[in-house]
């Protein structure tokens, strides 16, 4: 089944001469557990395909849908509930709000979603230790190390009943180690049944993925099979 | 698999939150509140700050001016003034009463003080009469009863060395101190209380009553005698009301303002989170609920705050208050509704403006919200345009607020006194956007400062808006101050000065001769007193005389004193012809300057015009006459008739040459005929009185020194008297407006740049050393203060110009040295404050925080 389809999506930022095509008729589909990866050069419109596919950001044209529902016909509140239930975001460096404790920042697409307090924080230290961070659950951002808010990251934007994992350059700030080991959670939400979308620059990393989609200016130029790297071998089959 | 999460039915399908999302809303709020603490000492202390100078202000406006009654009056409309020394007093009064309805009666006899020209009220005065409206108040003791009984109030006591159970005479009479009383509307009222109907023998009778004269309301005492009626209208409140509810507005929306302020930066500052939030799937209430919450927070504490240490301070500052005023003020005689209302509104403000940006994020796209991009400011010409409509309408209802009902001023002074400022604040983006043209050209650091300010409208905008008004609410305190001063001097005398007269009635009208030995003697007691009391100079001063008037007969003077035989002195004064009836009013004595005095002021005789005949700092002379009265007999200025080709005798219309250097003080010898009008007259000098300059002001005990060296020798000496004057609090409060707009700016700009960090950050990575970290926090502040400074001073300077439209040269008073320290002074020490406060390497260069 296909949770993600774009269909002829453009973006123009601005107008006049300060025009920008972000996106020009850009069409992809992703299914369930099925891992892309989004590869390009630096203003080739990875990050604006990111957000409109995570309903942040509205096309200038064309057709969006999550788990086949049109997200134009949806208004902002019903988006936001699209986003706090199906759609995880993983940000490169960006993701966790301040003030609230690793479990905290899990539980709180639950918590928004109505979930009581109890279950919602049970599901988050379920999802943290899913992922190992079961000791760091009690810990602020500021206290964790970029590896592991990348981490705590993931496991929120899988937590619940997730079908879209969007992450823009999830491991840009890591170091190689660290990267890969982001990677391959991202891969393992997908071997559960997630679909996902990632955005990297890194082709040792894309070789995690299933596809590989290039952009440039706007436009996918190119979708492969990614070329089989060390790692995808050491991956285990889908 | 097939099920998606969208599909599945909510919880709380329609809204889909419900309470556990709200709370975990508000939790994650309470967090930041309390990460965040520090910058919310910020906007907590702009909000008490704000509550608090409200209620000091409101207190201050209500008390310090009297309300409801007078010294004089009480509470009674009218008061005709009896002479005492008529024989059929009890049957004028008991036929008034039977006229005018219930009346007061107040005997009075004036005691002489020895050795000095003031006197003392004996008064007779039942306590708790019908209009006395709080004129009569028991300090201490109790209220005395009988014949041999009296109360006095503090300054009597001091006076005359009484304390209670000591005994005085005053008046041939002797009485035992019970009590010490003062009269709470005008502290300054020297009396003594003896119980009702004990004067025996009353100079004069007040009659205090409800009555007021109409037109052709004759009244007639049986006796025939005359009598003065004095009426004082309506109590007048409507004005101290205006001036309440003007600044209760203001202060309201100073507050607001601020709260604004504060919470525009606290959005732009969290936009990162709440988009990071929206990410997440947070509705926009939830967004809007977070920044909810932290106003609530933040209002509620800060009303509290505010309220206690406003009312902290307005009890610190009664007792000052009570001494400049001059009469007692209840320290529980706030305007309570108003101080209330501030204190909700207060909270509701804080609410109000965490709400406003709030909305704003939730209205820009998530993305924009989570790159911390501020949204595009607003074209500033519709700003603008709004503005100029808004004051145009603000200056306009002001202008119209004294016509109309009493409901109808009231609503027109709060929304002109709210919409004035507001129309003024609509123009700062506007200003921002001028600023930033001309400061194109500048160096690196005042355009990137600039730039920042056109971009972060929203918040500097606000910044600039409170810097205004708090700026606006200074200038149009100075600049009314400086109006409502007259320019003369308040007060009769400096405190380290002594007059010492030759006449009990002074400035003397009628000057005795001193014999050449009297003269002797006297300057040898003076010479000696000068001595005792370390005098830097004692100059004998002058007055003119028309040697063909004569010496005029002795007539009684003040306190039952009698004026003695003397010439009848020039002076300055107002003279009325209209028809057969001549008026004349005295303004100023003349005294004639002699050499010694010309030398005393430092005046130089050959800066003096010879043609000059009147030489004064005063320069509200004009159209005034030089008289001297040549009439033969009796006490009020007749003139007679007079030998030919002297008729200028009493009426010359003088030449007036300005010297700043001469005082203003009302007893001072301040206006000086020089000794060419003497001649071109054919005036007299004689010798009047003596100046006696103290190295510094004056002890009681040696003003008690020169009063019995005066009294021994048949001279009166008079010392400056305590008065009641509004104008330090007037300079008080300009001074504290400055503070209040300098900390306001300091708060704001210190707001601004911990939120620029990032900025700077990035500077200092691209090279830019402290000095350019400086010079940008500098010229900032610098920048902020200038716009704010600008457009308050031309608000105030535009609503006061619709006050005082009927008379506008009380406004030709400029404040000069209060604006240059706004217009000037303020900028600078911001820039210079800006410039020091950045000094320091904020820590978030060196790591950019986890927001
Ligand atoms: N809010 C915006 N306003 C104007 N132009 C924008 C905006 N956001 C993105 N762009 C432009 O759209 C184009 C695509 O941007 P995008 O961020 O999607 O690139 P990207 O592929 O993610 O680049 P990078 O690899 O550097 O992150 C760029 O040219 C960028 O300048
Ligand atoms: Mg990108």
């Amino acid at each position: 089944m296909t949770v993600l389809e774009l269909r002829e999506v453009s973006k123009v930022y601005g107008d006049g001469p300060a025009e920008v095509h972000a996106l020009a008729d850009v069409s992809m589909t992703v299914d369930d557990g099925e891992l892309v990866a989004v590869m390009g050069p630096s203003g080739s419109g990875k990050s604006t395909l990111l957000t409109i596919a995570g309903t942040l950001e509205e096309p200038t044209r064309g057709q969006v849908l999550v788990g086949g529902a049109a997200v134009s016909g949806m208004s902002r509140n019903d988006r936001a509930r699209l986003r706090r239930r199906s759609i995880g975001y993983v940000f490169q460096d960006f993701n966790l709000l301040a003030g609230l404790t690793a479990a905290e920042n899990v539980s709180l697409p639950l918590e928004l979603d109505g979930m009581p307090g109890k279950p919602a924080r049970a599901a988050g230290l379920r999802a943290l230790e899913e992922l190992g961070l079961g000791e760091r659950a009690a810990s602020f951002p500021d206290e964790l190390s970029g590896g592991e808010r990348q981490r705590v990251a993931i496991a929120r934007a899988v937590v619940g009943e997730r079908r879209l994992l969007l992450a823009d350059e999830p491991s840009g700030a890591l170091d190689s180690a660290n990267g890969e080991a982001v990677m391959r959670l991202i891969r393992a939400a997908c071997h559960s049944g997630v679909g996902g979308v990632v955005v990297t620059h890194d082709a040792q990393l894309a070789s995690w993925a299933d596809r590989v989609v290039f952009l440039r200016d706007g436009r996918v130029v190119d979708q492969t099979a990614p070329i089989p790297g060390p790692e995808s071998l050491l991956a285990p089959e889908r | 698999m097939s099920v998606l999460a969208a599909e599945r039915p909510g919880p709380v399908a329609g809204r889909g939150s419900g309470a556990p999302a709200r709370r975990a809303v508000i939790r994650w709020g309470w967090r930041l509140f309390l990460r965040e603490w520090r910058r919310h000492v910020l906007i907590l202390a702009m909000l008490a700050v704000a509550v608090a100078a409200t209620i000091v202000g409101l207190g201050a406006s209500t008390n310090a001016v009297q309300l409801k009654a007078d010294p004089t009056f009480g509470t009674a409309s009218t008061v005709i003034i009896l002479r005492g020394s008529d024989p059929r007093l009890g049957a004028d009064i008991a036929a008034l009463r039977a006229r005018i309805g219930p009346v007061d009666v107040v005997a009075h006899q004036q005691v002489a003080v020895p050795g000095s020209v003031s006197t003392v009220d004996l008064r007779d005065q039942a306590p708790g009469g019908r209009f006395d409206g709080g004129t009569l108040r028991l300090d201490s003791g109790r209220y005395p009863a009988g014949s041999r009984e009296v109360a006095v109030t503090r300054s009597t006591a001091r006076l005359f060395g009484l304390e209670i159970g000591s005994s005085w005479t005053a008046n041939g009479r002797t009485r035992r101190v019970v009590g010490i009383v003062e009269n709470p509307l005008d502290l300054l009222d020297q009396f003594a209380l003896v119980a009702p109907g004990q004067l025996a023998a009353p100079t004069s009778v007040s009659i205090l009553t409800d009555w007021q004269p109409g037109p052709g309301d004759g009244l007639r005492l049986p006796s025939g005698t005359g009598m003065l009626i004095s009426s004082r209208g309506k109590p007048g409140t409507a004005a101290v009301d205006a001036v309440v509810l003007a600044l209760g507005t203001l202060g309201l929306l100073f507050v607001g303002l601020m709260a604004v302020s504060g919470f525009t930066v606290m959005a732009q500052r969290r936009l990162r989170a709440l988009g990071m939030l929206a990410s997440l799937g947070a509705t926009d209430k939830h967004v809007r609920l977070v920044m909810l919450a932290d106003g609530a927070a933040v209002g509620i504490v800060g009303a509290v705050a505010g309220g206690v240490a406003g009312l902290a301070a307005w009890f610190a500052f009664v007792p000052t208050l009570q001494s400049l005023s001059g009469h007692r003020i209840d320290r529980f005689a706030l305007p309570w509704w108003a101080v209330g209302v501030s204190l909700v509104l207060a909270a509701l403000t804080a609410i109000g403006a965490a709400w406003w940006p709030a909305r704003s994020v939730t209205r820009m796209s998530v993305v924009a919200a989570l790159s911390g991009r501020p949204s595009r400011p607003q074209p500033a010409h519709r700003f603008a345009a709004a503005g100029a409509v808004v004051l145009a309408g603000g200056l306009a209802l002001l202008f119209f607020s004294d016509h109309g009902s009493e409901q109808r001023r009231a609503w027109f002074i709060i929304l002109g006194t709210f919409a004035t400022p507001v129309g003024l604040l609509l123009l700062a983006p506007l200003a921002i956007r001028i600023l930033a043209a001309v400061g194109r050209h500048t160096g690196v650091a005042a355009r990137l400062a600039v730039r920042d300010l056109v971009r972060y409208q929203a918040r500097s905008g606000a910044a600039l808006a409170s810097v205004t008004l708090a700026i606006g609410i200074a200038a149009t305190i100075a600049v009314s101050a400086a109006a409502s001063d007259a320019p003369r001097a308040a007060g009769n005398l400096p405190t380290d000065q002594l007059m010492v007269y030759t006449s009990p009635d002074t400035p003397s009208d009628q000057v005795p001769p001193l014999s050449p030995s009297q003269l002797q003697t006297v300057t040898a007691r003076l010479d000696a007193l000068a001595g005792a009391i370390h005098a830097r100079a004692v100059v004998a001063l002058q007055q003119a005389y028309s040697p063909a008037a004569g010496l005029q007969p002795a007539q009684p003077g003040p306190g039952g004193r009698t004026v003695p035989a003397g010439y009848a002195a020039a002076s300055l004064s107002q003279v009325t012809v209209q028809g057969h009836a001549i008026s004349i009013s005295r303004v100023d004595p003349l005294y004639v300057a002699t050499p010694s005095l010309l030398a005393y002021f430092h005046i130089a005789p050959s800066a003096i015009d010879p043609g000059a005949d009147v030489l004064s700092a005063r320069t509200d002379l004009g159209g005034l006459k030089i008289f001297t009265p040549e009439f033969h007999a009796g006490p009020n200025p007749q003139p007679g008739s007079l030998p030919a080709g002297r008729a200028q005798l009493w009426d010359v219309t003088p030449r007036i040459q300005a010297f700043k250097q001469l005082p203003l003080y009302t007893s001072d010898p301040g206006t000086l005929l020089t000794s060419g009008a003497l001649h071109r007259i054919g005036l007299e000098a004689v010798t009047a009185a003596w100046l006696i300059q103290a190295p510094g002001p004056l002890t009681g005990r040696q003003i008690q020194t020169a009063r019995a060296t005066a009294a021994g020798v048949g001279l009166y000496v008079e010392t400056a008297a305590k008065q009641a004057s509004l104008a330090p609090l007037r300079n008080w409060s300009t001074v504290v407006g400055i503070l209040l707009a300098l900390g306001v700016l300091g708060m704001t700009v210190g707001l601004i740049r911990s939120e620029t960090a990032g900025d700077l950050r990035t500077l200092a990575a691209t090279g830019a050393t402290s000095t350019t970290r400086r010079a940008i926090t500098g010229a900032t502040s610098g920048a902020l203060a200038l716009l704010g400074a600008l457009l308050g001073t031309a608000g105030a300077y535009a609503a006061l110009l619709v006050w005082y439209r009927s008379d506008l040269s009380p406004l030709g008073r400029v404040p000069v040295a209060n604006l240059a320290v706004i217009l000037a002074g303020l900028p600078l020490l911001a820039a210079v404050g800006g410039w020091l406060f950045a000094g320091r390497e904020p820590p978030e260069i060196a790591r950019r925080p986890l927001e």
